[in-house]
C-alpha cells in the first residue's frame, strides 16, 4: 500500500479514537493509540495535531505525573484529548456565571493549597458570595463533571478534567493579578 | 531522647499523629525534621520486641515516606510555577466579583471536544441484549437463592451442629493443647507446634490455638527479619492493646511446612 494512503488511514483512526467517547472518559491512553496506530504514533498524532490546528483545535496529552521528562512508557500510560486551543468564549460553557465563578474560585484556592484542601474550607470561602445551597449543588455537580474530586475524608481534589482543561498557570496568574477597578471599588 | 518504653511508644504516637495532621489539614510538609525523625526510629527500633511494636514503627516509617513524597511534590509545584501563597488567592477570591471570576475562568479553559455516537452495530447488540433479559421479577427471584447460599464463617456451635467437634471434644482439645504449652520456656516456632502429619489435626491445632492466643494463655510474635512467627509464654504483667494477625492455613501450606519439618 502507498505510504500517503496508510498515513491519511492512520491519521483517521487517529481522529476517531480522540474525537468519539468510546469508555467512560473522553479522549484516548497512549497505549490504546499505540495499538491502533502503531509503535510511531506518536508521529501520526504530531500529524493530527497539526490539521487540528487549522480548525482551532489540538491535542492535549495529560501524564498521570508530572516530571520534566517523559519515557515512552508515561507517553503510554498518559491520556490524548482534543481541546479547543484558545481559550473558550462564554456562550460555549452553557453554564449560569455564578457557577463558573464557584468552580473559578474552588480550583485556584485548591491549586494555591498544593491540590488538595478540605471541601469545608472550600465552602467556608465560597459562603462569603453565595448561599449554601448553591455551593452544595455546584460542588457536587462539578465533582460528578470530573473537575473536582473528592476522597472519603472531605478533602477535594484537581480532577481529570481541570487537568485536561484548564491552563492552571494562566487561571492563577489571572486571579492573583486581580486588582479592583475605580469602578469596583466605588461598587 | 526518652527514657522508658511507654515514652518510646509515645514518641512514635507524636510522629505519626503529626504526619497525619499534616498530610489531612495539607499543610505545609516542610513542619517536620524528617532526618531528626529517622534517627530518632532508628534508635528505637532494637528497643521493639512484640508484634504490635513493629508494627507502630512500620506505620512511622510510612507516614515519615509519604511525608517526603508530600515534599517533593511540595517542591516540583513551586518549580513549575504554580506555587502561590493560598492567603494572597483568597484575598483576592473575595475583592473579585461573580463576573470577574467567570471571566478568570473562561480564560484560562480550553474545554474537551468529544462527542457521543450511537453505531447500528452498537444498536443491534442492545437489541439482542434486550430481548435475551429475563424480567426483573424472575431476576430478583435468582438473586435472593444466591444470597441464601453466601459464604459465612462458622462458630464452634455450627462445628458441633455439623457433627465437626463435640462440646466435649472441643473443650478436651482444648485443654491438652494447654497442657502442652504450660511449659513453654522459650520461644517455639507457629508451624513446627501445629503442623501434624494429618491435615485435619494440623486445622483443628490453627483452630484451637487462636482460641488460646486470644484469651491471653501464649503470646503471638512476628520476627519480621526471618519471617516467622514464634508463640511466646504469656508475658501477663504487660499492658498490650490486642491486635488480629491472621494466619491462612490451607492445604497447600500444610504440605509445605510439613515437608520442610521432614527435609
Amino acid at each position: 500500500m502507498n505510504e500517503e494512503v496508510k498515513i491519511s488511514r492512520k491519521l483517521r483512526r487517529a481522529a476517531l479514537l480522540l474525537l468519539f467517547q468510546h469508555h467512560r472518559l473522553p479522549g484516548a491512553k497512549g497505549w490504546e493509540l499505540r495499538k491502533a496506530l502503531g509503535k510511531d504514533y506518536m508521529k501520526i498524532i504530531k500529524l493530527l495535531n497539526r490539521r487540528l490546528e487549522e480548525l482551532g483545535l489540538e491535542i492535549k496529552i495529560v501524564h498521570e505525573s508530572g516530571s520534566e521528562e517523559y519515557t515512552e512508557e508515561d507517553f503510554d500510560r498518559a491520556r490524548f484529548y482534543v481541546v479547543c486551543k484558545s481559550p473558550a468564549i462564554e456562550e460555549l460553557s452553557g453554564w449560569r456565571i455564578d457557577s463558573l465563578a464557584v468552580l473559578a474560585a474552588s480550583i485556584a484556592y485548591i491549586i494555591s493549597k498544593q491540590g488538595r484542601v478540605n471541601r469545608s474550607e472550600v465552602e467556608e470561602l465560597l459562603r462569603e458570595k453565595f448561599p449554601d445551597w448553591k455551593i452544595e449543588y455546584d460542588l457536587n455537580n462539578f465533582i460528578r463533571r470530573g473537575y473536582l474530586s473528592e476522597d472519603d475524608s472531605g478533602n477535594l481534589y484537581i480532577g481529570w478534567r481541570t487537568r485536561a482543561e484548564i491552563d492552571k498557570k494562566t487561571l492563577l496568574e489571572i486571579i492573583a493579578g486581580y486588582f479592583p477597578s475605580e469602578e469596583n471599588q466605588k461598587l | 531522647m526518652p527514657q522508658r518504653k511507654d515514652e518510646y511508644y509515645e514518641e512514635l504516637a507524636k510522629i505519626i499523629n503529626l504526619c497525619q495532621s499534616i498530610r489531612t489539614k495539607g499543610e505545609d510538609p516542610f513542619l517536620i525534621d524528617i532526618p531528626q525523625k529517622l534517627q530518632l526510629l532508628r534508635k528505637l527500633l532494637p528497643k521493639w520486641k512484640l508484634i504490635e511494636e513493629l508494627l507502630m514503627d512500620a506505620e512511622a516509617m510510612k507516614e515519615l515516606s509519604l511525608m517526603v513524597k508530600l515534599q517533593s511534590d511540595w517542591i516540583k509545584r513551586k518549580a513549575s510555577g504554580l506555587f502561590i501563597d493560598p492567603f494572597l488567592i483568597r484575598a483576592k477570591i473575595s475583592l473579585m466579583g461573580k463576573k470577574e471570576l467567570a471571566s478568570a475562568f473562561l480564560s484560562s479553559w480550553h474545554p474537551i471536544v468529544s462527542l457521543e455516537q450511537l453505531t447500528s452495530k452498537k444498536l443491534e447488540e442492545a437489541l439482542d441484549y434486550w430481548r435475551a433479559l429475563i424480567p426483573l421479577s424472575q431476576r430478583l427471584k435468582e438473586l435472593e437463592e444466591v444470597r441464601k447460599i453466601e459464604e459465612s464463617t462458622l462458630s464452634i456451635s455450627d462445628l458441633m451442629k455439623l457433627k465437626f467437634l463435640s462440646d466435649r471434644t472441643f473443650e478436651e482439645e482444648l485443654l491438652r493443647m494447654k497442657e502442652e504449652l504450660k511449659n513453654l520456656k522459650e520461644p517455639i516456632d507457629y508451624w513446627k507446634f501445629v503442623v501434624k502429619e494429618d491435615y485435619e489435626s494440623t486445622i483443628l491445632r490453627a483452630y484451637i490455638l487462636s482460641f488460646i492466643i486470644s484469651e491471653g494463655y501464649v503470646d503471638l510474635m512476628f520476627n519480621p527479619i526471618e519471617e516467622r512467627i514464634l508463640i511466646l509464654p504469656s508475658s501477663a504483667s504487660k499492658k498490650k492493646t490486642p491486635r488480629s494477625f491472621p494466619i491462612a492455613v490451607n492445604y497447600e501450606k500444610w504440605m509445605e511446612k510439613k515437608n520442610e519439618r521432614r527435609g
